[in-house]
């Protein structure tokens, strides 16, 4: 297809005016994640210059247990704290849509935690999880459960950082409630009229409704749980017996401890696959699950 | 005339001013208050007598093994002229392109600084033949006792006396066992000693069992090496006999884990008096000065098996980042700083010991319990400078988890060390 004179003039004054935006993308996103690959392929230490090893790092990525430990904790995570973030959002969202006076005081609190850095909420959250005196394992004894020691027992110590991402689920919350908000009070009605029961209305209006937000709030988990990092760096440092070492966590140990830039680079490219991979499927699967058709 | 001479006076202090070298001095925000004062003192001094130049000291994020606030300022080209490393990883630094090499500054100088320091201090700043830091401070480990939670188990506290040499690992655990208390449902409150806290790191009881951790000759990291394994099974050993998830409960209820250094000296489990016996450093006598804990205690020698006498010693060091704009005058307060000068600013304000060997003989530094620790130091060994440092360190951390976790038998976890760090190792032997 030819574009007219006019096209053409219109299309260069689009393209410059997004240009600030191409030229970040370019500069800070594309070259990075390519540059990333070629180091990939190099032994390289971060100052000397890189040497070509072609695909070394990626055969030693294969034999080097700690990098497959590193795969496992990530995708117990993600596996975790995904859906977890989305069912307590969508919970934090109908509390936060209750009409009752004081919603506005739910709402800030529920919403605040998430206004903190992580760092600082996992440094409160080191005295939640202390085995004899933390807020945990009071309710658990409450309940009469046994305490756990969440942060020194391999077992425990990833659920402790899925229970901890929950507090961030407030700012997903917000977009939820938005979405739940736009449901048509007339479909509810409708709903009401044929005698469907609070539950009923939830499960066939309104979740239906709200999946463009769950598919939204999915995509945007999974490519920060990949990436969870911080909690495992304050809480842990990896620990107990690599139990929180994720894949973040290795690739920034061997980069900026270990001197082994390239073997990191290769890691990163490799997670950055994963993430794309998981993505697409997500996306693919929307399909079946997702409904635009009344928003 | 009298209205030039203010002028002159601006515009000759100005041209001064202008002459000047600013030098910037990182030290990681791991140093501690005290630390960071004698440094400071030290700077004042070098600034006082060396007009030319001004070194400016920050506190920048870091630790031990890391650097990473290092790496990308130097990578930018906005990186310190001098940092404070740790001592045990200059090699991996400069076997990665990160540090200036000294040792034509030296020759430059036409100084052999090889016979001022400590030997293994020495050892610990080359690389390849070459220099590329200067030796600072050093330090040397000890176990420090709390009297009065001895007696009160009915231990007497005298059987610890330095002056009966070292006691067996066997006096140990009859000492730390009867000092241990639990509560109705069989959780520990108080326990004697629990080996992996503060300085009971893999090299404390490798090197308490003659353990070798590098073999020079086959270029070969050993963490399998028998006295190495025999270190490592002491503390599996130690946890399995008061059971291990409930020692591990104890810890993580009593103490920050891992030690980040986060957590207030007067909160830790020895000063709290939940712990009667720990193993620390020498500077932990400043420590205990300043939190006053209100208890009596001593300090003696590391236990042993054989009632040998042992202790590590490690230490920081001064270095020149690649790419420095001013590596002259960096070298010169270098030069001074790791020298005796500076060095004895931080022997009397931190209670560590000079790796400048003519400091040591200097017995006006020393008195009370550092003399103990000052007499240790013939008996001190050190970590093997390698360029894989803080990769072996790492490792050897995480076997000793799987010792007090009584998830792997010393044998396995070690192996395990050997084999993720020894491929490692083998991209620098020659």
């Amino acid at each position: 297809m030819r574009l007219g004179r006019l096209q053409q003039r219109k299309l260069r004054t689009g393209l410059l005016f997004i240009s600030p935006w191409i030229m970040g993308f370019v500069l800070f996103l594309a070259y990075p994640v390519v540059y990333n690959f070629w180091l990939g392929l190099t032994r390289f230490s971060g100052f000397t210059t890189p040497v070509w090893v072609g695909l070394a790092n990626y055969r030693a990525m294969l034999h080097d247990p700690l990098f497959w430990t590193s795969i496992y904790n990530t995708m117990y995570y993600v596996v975790l704290a995904v859906p977890i973030g989305v069912v307590v959002a969508i919970l934090m969202a109908l509390a936060m849509h209750q009409r009752v006076r004081e919603v506005p005081i739910y709402r800030t609190a529920l919403y605040l935690p998430a206004v903190a850095p992580v760092f600082a909420l996992s440094l409160v959250f080191i005295w939640f999880l202390n085995p004899r005196y933390g807020l945990f394992n009071y309710l658990l004894t409450l309940v009469h459960l046994p305490a756990v020691n969440w942060l020194g027992d391999p077992t425990w110590t990833k659920l402790a950082m899925v229970m901890l991402a929950q507090l961030q689920a407030g700012q997903y919350a917000l977009v939820f409630l938005a979405a739940i908000r736009a449901v048509p009070i007339s479909l509810h009605e409708a709903a009401v009229l044929d005698g469907a029961n609070g539950w009923q209305r939830f499960r066939n209006v309104t979740l239906p409704l709200i999946t463009p937000v769950i598919l939204y709030d999915i995509i945007i988990g999974l490519g920060l749980g990949l990436q969870i990092f911080v909690p495992a760096y304050i809480m842990t440092g990896g620990g107990p017996l690599n139990a929180t070492m994720f894949n973040a966590l290795y690739i920034y140990k061997n980069a900026f401890e270990y001197s082994r830039m390239g073997y990191a680079a290769a890691m990163s490219g490799t997670l950055f696959i994963i993430n794309v991979v998981l993505a697409v499927l997500v996306f693919w699967s929307s399909r079946y699950w997702v409904h635009y058709e009344v928003t | 005339m009298r209205r030039l001479i203010p002028i002159l006076l601006a515009v000759t202090l100005g041209g001064l001013a202008f002459a000047q070298t600013q030098l910037t001095f990182w030290v990681p925000s791991l140093m501690n208050t005290v630390e960071r004062a004698a440094i400071q003192k030290a700077v004042d001094a070098f600034n006082s007598q060396n007009p030319d130049i001004v070194v400016n000291i920050q506190v920048v994020p870091g630790s031990e093994t890391e650097a990473t606030k290092l790496m990308t300022a130097v990578q930018s080209g906005t990186g310190p002229d001098i940092y404070y490393l740790d001592r045990f990883t200059v090699a991996q630094r400069a076997a990665s392109g990160l540090l200036t090499d000294l040792t034509p500054y030296m020759q430059k100088e036409g100084v052999d600084l090889s016979s001022d320091y400590l030997p293994f201090a020495w050892a610990e700043v080359q690389f390849q033949g070459n220099v590329y830091g200067l030796p600072f401070d050093t330090d040397a480990r000890a176990l420090y006792y709390n009297k009065d939670m001895l007696q009160a188990a009915g231990v007497d506290p005298s059987q610890l006396d330095p002056m009966n040499g070292p006691i067996s690992i066997d006096q140990l655990i009859q000492i730390a066992d009867k000092v241990n208390k639990t509560d109705s449902t069989g959780a520990y409150t108080q326990l004697g000693f629990v080996p992996w806290l503060a300085q009971g790191w893999g090299y404390t009881w490798g090197f308490a069992y003659h353990g070798k951790f590098f073999d020079k000759a086959t270029c070969q990291v050993t963490p399998t090496d028998p006295g190495v394994v025999a270190g490592y099974k002491f503390v599996y050993d130690w946890a399995k006999r008061l059971d291990p998830q409930k020692v591990q409960t104890f810890v993580n209820t009593y103490w920050e884990w891992p030690d980040k250094g986060d957590m207030p000296d007067s909160q830790r489990p020895f000063m709290t008096q939940h712990v009667a016996m720990t193993v620390q450093g020498n500077w932990y006598l400043s420590t205990l000065a300043s939190v006053n804990p209100g208890f009596q205690w001593g300090v003696t020698y590391i236990p042993t098996p054989d009632k040998s006498k042992t202790s590590w010693s490690g230490g920081w060091s001064l270095v020149i980042p690649k790419g420095d704009k001013n590596p002259d005058a960096a070298y010169k307060f270098v030069r001074y700083m790791a020298g005796e000068q500076g060095q004895r600013f931080v022997v009397e304000g931190v209670q560590l010991f000079p790796t400048w060997k003519a400091l040591l003989d200097d017995s006006s530094l020393y008195s009370g319990q550092l003399v103990f620790f000052k007499d240790l130091l013939p008996y001190s060994n050190s970590r093997p400078p390698l360029p894989v440092g803080a990769l072996y360190w790492d490792h050897l951390a995480t076997a000793l988890q799987a010792m007090f976790l009584n998830s792997q038998t010393p044998e396995a976890a070690l192996q395990a060390v050997h084999d993720a760090v020894q491929p490692q190792m083998a991209t620098f032997c020659k």
